[in-house]
């Protein structure tokens, strides 16, 4: 009894020195703070601590780079401190992450996120600048970038909100080692797929790892071969583009060739990925990203690189890509209209987009550059392979989530297995996102 | 008599608080949410009833609330009986109780996340544990996650999670019967099952209708195995993953809101009715 009691009074000892600690570190702070506002004339430049959110994060290919990135530039400006906030794209959670931030007044100061409709609420309701005139302020800075990029980054409005940092394309990765090792050719026209389908479903190879859930990938490249540019890219606006239908017609048809891997109804993107990774599927479609985040170097080795087939009838060239300069770094108002941060804040925002930056990040995450006359090599056969593509495309498409509602976009994914199965025409389908697309942007 | 009035609202006072932040203040928020139609974050209209008639009308919510109802009759009958069977097995014995506790309590403390992870390498149609050993076996392979076994599977790491809770509920209420009640029995030639069934159960029958009841509450609340699992594909799609989807991935947080009150009302309707069906007198000792 007395020893147990003994042991409580020792722990709750213990315990409140946890306590004065805390509070002890956290008064530290508190007093440096107004410390700081005090004296401001004396100090040539203030300490100024930012908080840029991206994605670099978790398994992210670019992580160590983006880090590397941000380290450099604080050893430059010991006075600024960084807090490298980020979050993994793989889900939707960062999506609200970065949404809530926003409308909550906790914008971070530096962000990097999407260009396209995910950036549209945050930019008119006035949370980020326009950085037009920053960027005419620091001609050298604009000079670096390429023409193509600052482009994308230009809203209809005319003004640029974002800086690009690299851009990325999506593409039908191929295993070449194994249509090498079952006499097939490269999937470059529609028969050639399905006779590689054929082929390798019945050696008991995966086809095509997909994901009929997360099947973003899979709707771009099958309505862009079916619809072509155009089609692909006026979304659901203006009335069905009848030739949408052929696209998930012909997804129909590779997964009664048994195109799909089995459990493709309840994998996520990744443990398609993976399939592939592991050699295990002869073909994926995913993005430039996928690249650095393969970890089998002979599948790596094996790999290339090339756009989707047209179907018979699609209006594709059979050269469309998916791609482009899809994010971007923003600035938020709160920070530009603080005199203490804006500098520091365009100061990082420039090293951050520096040529030889936006070299190395393209190099891990195998994307394309966004600076002018920085031509990236590629670490593997399969980058090399991939910035070809994207060089020889006929055009280069934003993907349709760009142009769609959320709630349209998974209207469109829902439809996928349901067509597939049988369970639902493809007329039905995009009735249905037509209604969703009209009850959303009413 | 007038003066502890005081100490009682100063202590009532902190968890009231954390109960009208966290709790009331985003239900009503979400009563007023669900008469707009949400944009994104930015941009919201009154549309009056227009969610509610979407609900009415909603096919795949009427999915969900059967795949969630079916969750929950396995969580009913599996969970809270193998609990109860486990706590009487191991009320029975006098070695190693207390090691067998942490045993079955320990799946509690896991994140449902982990768990689900853990169960999705076991589940895998082309490298998981379970086709491992078929194959191993010369057997033929088996698609676990099918149209028509998923919420099976599914079931199973969610019925395994939370066994531990309510053994160790059980546990403590039958650490609770006065040992005369089982000294009685002896003499009357009562053993084994007969005890379990005759003396037990009815003993610690309050304590079962709280089961229930966490059970089917609890129930409604499944997210995270379905998620991660099957991605709430194949005829899984439950309660939690439908508005999670509508309001987070969709972003639409009018009509997600909107569900929300409809769990509210479906979880306040089930527990009521198996209040009503489990109704018994109190038994003090």
């Amino acid at each position: 009894m007395k020893r147990s009691s003994l042991l409580l009074l020792s722990m709750m000892l213990v315990f409140t020195m946890f306590l004065a600690a805390c509070s002890k570190t956290e008064e530290k702070t508190g007093t440096e703070t107004p410390n700081t506002t005090e004296t401001p004339k004396e100090e040539p430049k203030k300490d100024v601590s930012l908080r840029v959110f991206s994605t670099f994060g978790g398994t992210d290919a670019a992580r160590e780079s983006f880090q590397a990135a941000i380290d450099g530039f604080t050893s430059k400006n010991p006075n600024v401190k960084v807090e490298n906030d980020t979050m993994s794209a793989n889900d939707d959670g960062f999506r609200t992450k970065v949404n809530t931030d926003m409308t909550s007044g906790n914008e971070p100061d530096i962000l990097f996120y999407f260009t396209g409709a995910d950036a549209k609420g945050f930019i008119d309701a006035g949370k980020v600048v326009p950085l037009n005139e920053v960027l005419d302020a620091n001609p050298d800075w604009k000079a670096g970038f390429a023409p193509a990029a600052l482009e994308n980054m230009t809203r209809d409005d005319g003004k640029i909100y974002s800086i690009p940092l690299t851009g990325y394309y999506e593409g039908l990765f191929v295993n070449k080692k194994i249509f090498k090792d079952n006499n097939l050719e490269l999937p470059t026209d529609w028969d050639k797929l399905t006779k590689a389908v054929k082929t390798l479903s019945a050696k008991g190879i995966i086809p095509l790892a997909a994901p009929f859930d997360q099947s973003h990938y899979l709707i771009e490249y099958f309505m862009l071969s079916a619809a072509g540019s155009k089609g692909h890219n006026s979304g659901l606006a203006n009335g069905i583009d009848p030739n949408w239908e052929k696209g998930y017609a012909a997804m129909k048809e590779l997964y009664d060739l048994k195109a799909f891997p089995k459990d493709a109804a309840t994998i996520d993107l990744s443990m398609a990925s993976n399939y592939y990774d592991q050699g295990k599927a002869a073909m994926v479609i995913e993005g430039s990203w996928a690249i650095g985040n393969w970890k089998n170097k002979e599948v790596v080795d094996n790999t290339t690189v090339m756009p989707f087939p047209v179907m018979p009838g699609g209006l594709g060239t059979g050269k469309d890509v998916i791609g482009g300069f899809g994010s971007g770094f923003y600035i938020s108002k709160a920070t530009y209209d603080n005199p203490d941060k804006k500098d520091a804040a365009i100061e990082l925002l420039k090293s951050l987009t520096s040529p030889e930056t936006i070299e190395k990040i393209a190099n891990s995450n195998g994307g394309t550059s966004a600076a002018a006359g920085v031509e990236i090599k590629g670490t593997t056969q399969a980058a090399t392979d991939g910035f070809a593509m994207v060089a020889s495309a006929t055009s280069i498409n934003k993907p349709i989530d760009n142009v769609v509602t959320p709630e349209t976009f998974s209207a469109l994914r829902a439809g996928v297995q349901s067509i597939v199965t049988g369970k639902k025409q493809p007329a039905d389908v995009l009735k249905e996102a037509k209604a969703t697309e009209d009850a959303g942007t009413k | 008599m007038k003066g502890d009035r005081k100490y009682i609202l100063i202590f009532l006072f902190p968890m009231a608080a954390l109960m009208s932040i966290f709790l009331y203040y985003p239900f009503f928020k979400s009563l007023y949410l669900s008469f707009y139609r949400t944009k994104g974050f930015f941009d919201k209209k009154f549309i009056g009833w227009d969610n509610y008639e979407r609900l009415v009308s909603d096919k795949l919510l009427g999915a969900a609330t059967l795949h969630t109802l079916e969750l929950m009759l396995y969580v009913l009958i599996f969970q809270v009986g193998i609990s109860l069977i486990l706590a009487t097995m191991v009320d029975n014995i006098s070695k190693f109780q207390r090691f067998f506790r942490s045993v079955f309590f320990f799946p509690v403390v896991i994140s449902g996340t982990a768990i689900s992870l853990l169960f999705v390498l076991f589940y895998n149609y082309n490298f998981g544990l379970l086709n491992g050993i078929l194959t191993g076996l010369g057997l033929e392979k088996v698609l676990w996650l099918s149209e028509s076994t998923a919420l099976k599977a599914i079931a199973v790491p969610t019925v395994w999670h939370y066994v531990g809770f309510y053994f160790v509920l059980f546990l403590t209420a039958m650490s609770k019967i006065p040992a005369d009640y089982y000294d009685a029995g002896k003499i009357e030639g009562i053993n084994g099952f007969k005890k379990m069934t005759k003396l037990t159960i009815p003993l610690i029958l309050s304590d079962i209708k709280v089961v229930i009841t966490l059970a089917i509450t609890g129930t409604l609340k499944v997210f995270e195995f379905v998620w991660v699992i099957s991605r709430a594909q194949n005829n899984t799609d439950v309660l939690g993953t439908y508005i999670y989807k509508k309001a987070l991935v969709d972003q639409n947080f009018g009509y997600g809101s909107t569900i929300a009150i409809y769990m509210v009302v479906l979880g306040v309707i089930l527990a009521l009715l198996a209040n009503r069906l489990l109704k018994s007198d109190e038994i003090t000792y």
